[in-house]
């Protein structure tokens, strides 16, 4: 099996309070197939073995369908590779690398808690303040009960894809939530329990993005990093359901 | 199925407990504010340009367009009425513009943080990244162009010809006499190159404000806006080319 020596210049903080720093690490058996988490795995065993404390990461499924990892590697939230969680970012993808700069996704929404870990809950107030139903369903409907056009049932769940990693937001230059909190939106607004509530519901998430998370200026940049492939209509969705309360003035 | 009382239930669609106090005017009356104001903007720099085209037909032309401005609608609307309105309109949405501008770019920073964005990478991106700095470059050129061929005062050339008393403008022989200074022309095409890139990326961004969601009705706008640009820099930057060169003289 080849091996590869990276040098890994990575971001260490002690705690929110504490002002953090880059210190340099050198893998000497790296290899292609290990994803960014498995390096930071294998560097965290040399670590270890030193008796050096480990660096703290957060990870959980690694296949890409929950969310809860995501570095910036070279100012690139998730990594180098376009649409991909961290840890779906193999090493072999990088081409002929010797280093990697790694730090925390960046956002002032995001206070660090420790390394490379981040205090993300300001996705949450997103969410609680209009990411639900409030529906008494009931038990489960006949199937022919409430008509969703398979159109709409499509898009609607292209946008639920969202894992809500925060990589939209460490990538925007301004900190902005818009692509996180559109496909939310767009999603809820086509669905018929969600439709009932899109007036209360654009509201309250405008006012929780702007509360917390800077303005859209259509860099773009948070669908180049995406890894659930959430389009740039997402945040015409923020500003279409904004619009549609404003004029209409009503719950629903 | 009922829908439960949103305000009954702790949390719900209400902004979270956590949250920091809010900005106001919020950033979404903001971008609505910028977004209009850019429609007005975009609208009257294409119409300006319609304008100038007539500079191609000789300074009969050019002149007489320039004469009956100030002319139109006389007599249910006084001399100069209807270009005193635009002015007022555009001065008006030119300081909220600026206004909602600075305001955002602060509100983006302080969401960002002290580790900023680096490498911003796509074209998009970049020419999002000039839009404070290039519109500031072209408010500056609003004052200079205003000075040069409307007041003919400090920088306007040195053979600038005021309005004749029967309200007559020689707007062709001072278009040609600013133009024929050569800093003149290529600060002017230099600043157009500019416009035409905030016209670009403004427009995409109205698309967004505007919540354009349909996938056809995105791909139009984001060409229309594109050929606004094209149009816009095309008929006003040849203008001195053509001067410096010396087909319009």
């Amino acid at each position: 099996m080849s091996t590869m020596r990276v040098e890994i210049e990575i971001w260490r903080q002690e705690g929110p309070e504490d002002r953090g720093a880059f210190e340099t690490h050198v893998v000497e058996d790296a290899t292609p197939e290990m994803s960014l988490l498995e390096l930071l795995d294998r560097l965290n065993d040399q670590l270890a073995e030193q008796g050096i404390e480990p660096i703290a990461f957060e990870s959980d499924c690694r296949e890409g369908v929950c969310g809860a990892c995501g570095v910036t590697v070279d100012d690139r939230p998730h990594g180098p590779v376009p649409n991909t969680p961290s840890c779906r970012q193999h090493l072999r993808a990088f081409g002929n690398i010797s280093r990697l700069r790694i730090e925390p996704l960046r956002s002032a929404a995001f206070p660090v808690i420790r390394d490379l870990v981040v205090d993300r809950s300001a996705m949450d107030r997103v969410i609680e303040a209009g990411g639900t139903v409030d529906v008494a369903a009931g038990t489960a409907p006949d199937a022919d009960d409430l008509l969703v056009g398979h159109d709409d049932a499509e898009v609607a769940l292209d946008f639920a894809a969202c894992i809500g990693c925060g990589a939209c937001v460490a990538a925007c230059p301004n900190g902005a939530a818009h692509l996180f909190a559109g496909a939310k939106l767009a999603h809820l607004a086509l669905i018929p329990h969600g439709k009932m509530q899109r007036g209360e519901r654009g509201h309250a998430v405008l006012n929780e993005l702007d509360a917390e998370f800077g303005p859209c200026s259509t860099y773009g940049e948070c669908v180049t990093v995406c890894p659930a492939g959430i389009p740039l209509e997402a945040v015409a969705a923020v500003h279409r359901e904004g619009l549609r309360g404003l004029f209409r003035g009503r719950a629903d | 199925m009922a829908v439960v009382d949103a305000g009954k239930r702790s949390g719900a669609h209400q902004p979270g407990a956590g949250a920091a106090a809010r900005p106001r005017p919020s950033t979404f009356v903001l971008k609505q504010v910028m977004a209009v104001t850019g429609v007005i903007f975009v609208g009257f720099v294409f119409v300006h340009m319609i304008g100038n085209l007539k500079v191609y037909f000789g300074a009969e032309s050019l002149d007489s367009y320039a004469t009956w401005l100030r002319r139109v609608g006389y007599p249910l609307i006084p001399h100069q009425g209807v270009l005193w309105a635009l002015r007022v309109v555009l001065s008006v949405s030119l300081l909220a513009h600026m206004w909602a501008a600075i305001t955002l770019w602060l509100r983006g920073r302080r969401a960002r943080g002290p580790h900023r964005r680096r490498r911003p990478a796509t074209f998009s991106a970049r020419t999002a990244s000039w839009m404070l700095p290039g519109g500031l470059a072209i408010a500056v050129f609003v004052v200079v162009h205003i000075l040069d061929l409307t007041l003919g005062a400090g920088v306007a050339a040195s053979g600038h010809q005021h309005a004749d008393p029967d309200g007559t403008v020689h707007a062709y022989a001072n278009l040609v006499a600013s133009f024929s200074r050569p800093w003149m022309a290529v600060f002017y095409v230099v600043i157009m190159l500019v416009v035409a890139f905030h016209i670009e990326h403004g427009v995409r961004t109205l698309m967004q404000d505007f919540g354009a969601t349909g996938r056809r009705l995105r791909k139009i706008w984001a060409v229309v806006g594109g050929a606004l640009a094209l149009a816009v820099v095309l008929g006003n930057a040849l203008i001195p080319v053509l001067v410096l060169v010396g087909v319009i003289s």
